[in-house]
């Protein structure tokens, strides 16, 4: 009996899609002192981080907080609006 | 009115007069006098299609019902204070538990009050000039944020 050999190819494309940006807006109504632990508290940010994203969200009018995948992008932003943060979600260019 | 630290990490109000109770009592009255309440307008910055629909059907609705919720925590717990106004002291405490509740109210009464006013982000911009119900307006909105900021500094 001859032999058969069978071989198999395997291909796996891995499409990944474009992360998404929480994004917080400026306003002048929330305390910068407010902005920054707000997002110590809700991105476990130290300090000096949470400050820098503060500062960016004051002196250019939005800073983008967060970086991911969209389930966790809008957990974020929902906990951010729930601090009344002006919040919105983009998907990375 | 005065306003003071306790030792257990929150604080305690005395109003003294009839306008400081008035003062307490604007907050949710203040909160309440946007044309279109905080929710919806945290909510319209979500604007990705289906996204922006499953945000009005989910998320505002909740949104809605959390800050509604610290208004009537707040009312309530100046009303409480109130009933013993007549009795001598009649103080209402801020512990640490109930801080990001007062916190919320406040800032959804000087959001609002941004929003109708548009104080801008120096509202001492020549206050003499206003008219007297956009400087009463501008009073509370500076009474309110002086409140938010014992609150950041002593409780939250």
């Amino acid at each position: 009996m001859a032999e058969t050999t069978t071989l198999t190819n395997t291909e796996t494309d891995v499409f990944t899609a474009p992360p998404w940006n929480v994004i917080v807006h400026d306003d002048p109504v929330n305390l910068m002192a407010y902005v920054t632990f707000v997002l110590m508290k809700i991105f476990g940010y130290n300090e000096k981080f949470a400050t820098t994203l503060m500062l960016q969200v004051h002196q250019q009018g939005r800073s983008v907080v967060w970086t991911g995948e969209l389930e966790k992008a809008e957990f974020y932003t929902q906990q951010l609006q729930f601090h009344q943060l002006k919040t919105s979600l983009e998907q990375s260019e | 009115m005065k306003i003071a630290p306790t030792i257990e990490g929150g604080l305690r109000i005395d109003p003294e007069t009839n306008e400081d109770w008035h003062i307490l009592r604007a907050i949710a009255l203040d909160a309440n006098g946007c044309e279109t309440d905080l929710a919806d307008r945290l909510g319209g910055l979500v604007t990705d299609g289906k996204i922006s629909e499953d945000w009005q059907d989910i998320v505002v609705p909740d949104l809605r019902e959390s800050f509604a919720d610290d208004l009537h925590y707040i009312y309530a717990a100046i009303e409480a204070a109130a009933a013993f106004q007549d009795a001598g002291e009649s103080p209402i405490w801020i512990t640490r538990e109930d801080a990001f509740t007062w916190y919320s109210g406040l800032n959804q009464a000087r959001l609002a009050l941004e929003d109708k006013y548009t104080f801008g982000s120096d509202p001492e911009a020549n206050p003499a000039n206003l008219i007297p119900i956009r400087h009463e307006a501008l009073l509370r909105n500076h009474f309110y944020c002086a409140l938010q900021s014992f609150i950041l500094t002593h409780a939250l």
